[in-house]
């Protein structure tokens, strides 16, 4: 196995002994959305400002299907991922013929729509009050209540979404994606149907969207309003720039460092983001390719110093 | 018999006629250039036969079959490769990525496009490997194609056509910005694809044109003003007066 692997499967093993179990699931299903993200910001080169559609729509319309129809886990988790990659569907069908800042604006905007929706329509969603008592039904014998039971659920489909990403990148979808990223005239005229290969970016990238909502809304118990609204897409595109951008596992460790300040510094101050806004700063001036490169460029600086 | 045909070809920007009325038939397996001075309508008829945008009026046959109107990435599987005039390549890939995305393009199938590994399409390896070996970069594969001259760029330029494995190479000023010994390698280069190909090529230095084309059409402010081999046209005196004797007297 190699080594990113290994320092992740160690990760999810010590990480309910540092955090609370919930703090430690956040994480992952953090991740998972991140996932989903870069296929979009860092293969396709599409920076997407609205990832929270596809999140809170899932989480939405699952979450009332557990409250209201005691449907299983796996079954949410497989209509959480059908309302992602069709609210992706609808919304990248809408988004891939713009380009540059039409299409991060219309990403945006659509966002909004979707979050208004929600926000007039409280006697589905409860409107700013959330939609409160999703609950983690039990099964097979299985209590999902249990929050380590709930962690591991968590961490096996993190390590799942993880995995199909990473053979989804190895693919020729993968080198087309980052085809029309380099170039999307070449790519086009080589023989590639761009919009096309967008909206399948598009689709994807809110099925990981859509299980990352459901997760996330029976974590909490709650879907909040927030779940759909613009900073929580905003702060997907925040973990993912800052882990890295440019690779696999930038997300992830995005996410880690993200989910973790938000949690344990927040309780000490109160004004914590604004250590993320100078994490962010750096990572724009100096390094593109967050802490990924920040690790790779500590190691060669490194193995160039032994050889001296 | 015609392999490429357009049919009073057009096309209009406002009141700019870029491309005006051009009959053209390219043989196959022929190498037939096209030539004239700066804002003839080359470009944009390229642009017209690769369905960049579609023409304003006329026609464009592909083996006698209508191709009007088809959109770029569909034109490509129809076997028509262009390369560019400014040099457009993937600059974060690798050369052999950067030949195997265009292989891969107009590969027999497309079967596990989103699960198969890439290294699993030998078929489509060794044609990316080919078009690399074709024009001499192939000890570079592993190389990413930002960090390669300039002339290999314009070679690399023109492997990306090559590797779709075209029935017709579009070339649209292959030499430009070349040094006379990278024009030289880049001519040589272009007459071991002569007669493997059909080729249409756009350039500019004469001398080259005179001595690979097997047809030549003139174009001079989007309209056709001669047509013929290389020993007509530079007989002809309209295309002296228009464009040669501007240049070489």
């Amino acid at each position: 196995m190699k080594k990113p692997w290994i320092l992740i499967l160690a990760s999810i093993v010590l990480l309910p002994f540092i955090v609370r179990p919930a703090i430690a699931s956040e994480i992952w299903i953090f991740a998972i959305f991140g996932l989903g993200l870069n296929l979009l910001l860092g293969y396709t080169g599409l920076l997407s400002f609205g990832q929270s559609t596809f999140f809170g729509s899932a989480a939405y319309v699952a979450g009332w299907l557990l409250k209201h129809y005691g449907i299983n886990v796996f079954f949410a988790l497989g209509i959480g991922v059908g309302v992602g990659a069709l609210s992706a569907l609808v919304v990248g069908y809408l988004c891939v013929q713009r380009s540059g800042l039409y299409f991060i604006m219309l990403t945006f905007a659509l966002n909004q729509l979707f979050y208004f929706i929600a926000y007039q329509w409280t006697s589905v969603t409860g409107g700013e009050d959330g939609m409160p008592g999703v609950p983690r039904p039990a099964l097979a014998g299985i209590d999902f209540t249990n929050p380590l039971v709930y962690y591991a659920l968590v961490s096996v489909l993190f390590l799942a979404a993880l995995w199909i990403m990473k053979r989804i990148v190895e693919s020729p979808l993968g080198k087309i994606l980052q085809a029309i990223r380099e170039n999307e005239v070449r790519a086009e005229a080589v023989g590639y149907n761009v919009p096309r290969f967008k909206l399948l970016a598009f689709v994807i990238g809110g099925a990981f969207s859509g299980l990352a909502g459901v997760l996330y809304a029976m974590l909490f118990g709650i879907v909040p309003l927030e779940a759909i609204g613009f900073v929580f897409s905003g702060n997907v595109l925040f973990a993912t720039l800052i882990g890295g951008s440019g690779s696999l596992y930038g997300p992830v460790i995005g996410s880690f460092v993200f989910i973790w300040l938000s949690e344990s510094v927040s309780t000490l101050w109160a004004r914590w983001p604004l250590l993320l806004g100078v994490a962010f700063v750096i990572v724009v001036l100096f390094l593109r390719g967050g802490v990924v490169e920040a690790w790779t460029r500590f190691w060669t600086w490194r193995s160039s110093k032994h050889k001296a | 018999m015609a392999l490429l045909e357009t049919q009073s070809l057009t096309k209009s920007f406002g009141a700019l006629r870029a491309v005006n009325d051009v009959s053209l038939s390219i043989e196959a397996g022929s190498l037939h250039s096209i030539i004239g001075p700066n804002g003839a309508g080359k470009t944009t008829l390229f642009n017209l036969l690769t369905g960049t945008f579609p023409p304003t009026s006329g026609r464009i046959l592909l083996d006698g079959r209508d191709i009007t109107g088809t959109p770029a990435a569909r034109v490509a599987h129809l076997g028509l490769a262009r390369s560019y005039q400014r040099t457009t390549v993937f600059p974060a890939f690798s050369l052999l990525d950067n030949v195997w995305v265009a292989a891969f393009a107009t590969g027999k199938s497309w079967r596990g496009l989103i699960w198969r590994k890439t290294g699993r399409y030998p078929e489509v390896g060794e044609r990316a490997r080919q078009a690399l070996a074709d024009v001499g970069l192939l000890a570079k594969a592993d190389v990413p194609a930002r960090e390669i001259s300039h002339g290999e760029q314009r070679q690399l330029e023109l492997a990306i056509a090559l590797a779709a494995g075209p029935r017709v190479l579009l070339l649209d000023e292959p030499a430009a910005g070349l040094s006379p010994d990278e024009t030289r390698k880049m001519v040589s280069l272009v007459r071991t694809l002569k007669g493997r190909y059909t080729i249409v090529l756009i350039e500019h230095k004469i001398d080259i044109i005179m001595s690979v084309s097997d047809r030549i059409s003139v174009m001079y402010f989007g309209s056709l003003i001669a047509e013929g081999t290389p020993e007509e046209i530079q007989r002809n005196a309209e295309v002296r007066r228009a464009y040669l004797g501007g240049v070489a007297a």
